[in-house]
C-alpha cells in the first residue's frame, strides 16, 4: 500500500475515532500517528514483501452475502440447539481451497469458520480441514457456492 | 426505550454467567477457554448496552478497547497452551 | 417509543435469544468441536443483532462510526480465535466424536 494513502487512512481512522479537534489533542494524534509510521515501516522492512487484499466495494458487497449467509445456518444451529442431540453428526472433512485466488484463501477460511456449523480446523497445502456440525452442511461447502462468490467478487483484479 | 435495554443487559448478564459456569467447571482445558472467549465477546456487547442505557455513549470508546485486549489474552493463552495442555 | 425504537427493541430481543441459544449448547452438544460451533453463533449473528440494534438507537454522529468498528473486530477477531482454539486442540490430541467413537470401538 503506497505511503500516502495508508496515511490518510490512519489520519482519518484517528480523528474518527477521537473526536476532540482542539490543538493539544491533534498534536497527541500527530504524534501518535508518527510513531506508528516508524513502527510499521520498520515491520514491513523486516517481513520483505507483503501482499493486500484491496478493500473497496468488493468486501462490502460481499460482506451483505456473507450476513445473510450467516443468518440462515445461525437458524440451523438454534433448530440443533433446541432439539434432539441425535440429529448430530459432526465430521471433519478436507475441503480444496485451491477453488479460490490465492490472496482470498485465508479470507475464505474465515468465512467458513464465520458461519456457524462449520468451523475450519487447519489449511495446509490448498487443503482446508472442516469440522462440520452436521453431514449435510460439509456437502453444501463442497458444492462451493462460497468460493464461486468469492472467486466471482474478486477474480476481476487479475 | 430505557427498559428495552435494561432488560437486554439482564439478558445478556445471564448469558455471561452461564459462559463463566462453563469457563469454571468444564472437561478440558479447552472448554474453559472457549467459555471465557464467550464471556469477553459479551462483555463488549454488555459495556456498549450499559452506556446506552445510561445515556452515555462514550462507553462505546471502552467497548472497543476490551474487545482488543480481550482477543490478545485469548491468543496469549492459546499459545501457551497449544502443545502443552493435559488432557483431563 | 417510535417505530424505530420497536424495530430496535426486535433486533435487540433477537441477539439476546440467539446468545442465550449458543450458550445453552455450550451445555447440552457432546464434545468440545461442537460447542466451539455453538459459541459461534453468539459471536457472529447475536453480535450483529445486537449491535445493529444499537445502531438504530444513535442520533446520526461519530457514535455509528464507534459501533460498526467494533462490529467488525468482532467479526475479525472471533473466527481467528475459534480457529486458533480448534487447532490448539488438535494438536493437543483431542479427539472429535467420531474419531473417539472409532476408537472405543476397537
Amino acid at each position: 500500500m503506497p505511503i500516502i494513502k495508508r496515511f490518510f487512512l490512519l489520519a482519518a481512522f484517528w480523528l474518527l475515532l477521537s473526536g476532540h479537534y482542539d490543538p493539544l489533542m491533534l498534536g497527541f494524534g500527530a504524534f501518535s500517528l508518527g510513531l506508528v509510521f516508524y513502527i510499521s515501516i520498520r515491520m514491513d522492512r523486516l517481513d520483505g514483501e507483503v501482499e493486500y487484499i484491496t478493500f473497496g466495494q468488493r468486501v462490502v458487497r460481499y460482506w451483505f452475502w456473507l450476513v445473510g449467509q450467516i443468518f440462515v445456518s445461525s437458524i440451523g444451529v438454534t433448530k440443533l440447539v433446541w432439539g434432539k442431540t441425535s440429529d448430530l453428526s459432526p465430521s471433519l472433512e478436507k475441503v480444496p481451497a485451491t477453488t479460490v485466488p490465492d490472496s482470498t484463501q485465508v479470507l475464505y477460511a474465515n468465512s467458513i469458520t464465520l458461519t456457524p456449523g462449520t468451523l475450519s480446523v487447519d489449511i495446509e497445502d490448498g487443503d482446508i480441514t472442516v469440522h462440520a456440525l452436521q453431514k449435510k452442511s460439509l456437502q453444501e461447502l463442497k458444492e462451493g457456492a462460497m468460493a464461486k462468490k468469492i472467486s466471482e467478487i474478486w477474480k476481476k483484479e487479475r | 426505550m430505557t427498559g428495552v435495554l435494561t432488560a437486554t443487559c439482564i439478558a445478556i448478564l445471564v448469558v455471561m454467567a452461564m459462559a463463566l459456569a462453563r469457563a469454571l467447571k468444564a472437561p478440558t482445558v479447552y472448554d474453559r477457554i472457549l467459555g471465557v472467549n464467550m464471556f469477553g465477546t459479551k462483555t463488549v456487547l454488555f459495556i456498549a448496552v450499559v452506556g446506552y442505557m445510561t445515556g452515555r455513549p462514550d462507553f462505546l470508546d471502552i467497548a472497543i478497547v476490551y474487545a482488543l485486549i480481550s482477543f490478545i489474552g485469548m491468543v496469549a493463552v492459546l499459545r501457551f497452551f497449544e502443545y502443552t495442555a493435559p488432557i483431563e | 417509543m417510535s417505530i424505530l425504537d420497536y424495530f430496535s427493541a426486535i433486533l435487540l430481543a433477537g441477539g439476546v435469544f440467539f446468545s442465550f441459544t449458543g450458550a445453552i449448547g455450550l451445555f447440552r452438544f457432546p464434545d468440545f468441536f461442537t460447542r466451539v460451533h455453538a459459541a459461534s453463533v453468539t459471536d457472529t449473528i447475536g453480535v450483529i443483532l445486537i449491535i445493529a440494534g444499537l445502531l438504530l438507537q444513535t442520533s446520526f454522529d461519530l457514535n455509528i462510526i464507534k459501533l460498526l468498528l467494533i462490529l467488525a473486530i468482532l467479526l475479525l477477531t472471533s473466527p481467528t480465535a475459534s480457529h486458533a482454539l480448534a487447532k490448539s486442540a488438535r494438536h493437543g490430541g483431542l479427539l472429535t466424536l467420531a474419531e473417539s467413537n472409532r476408537s472405543n470401538d476397537r
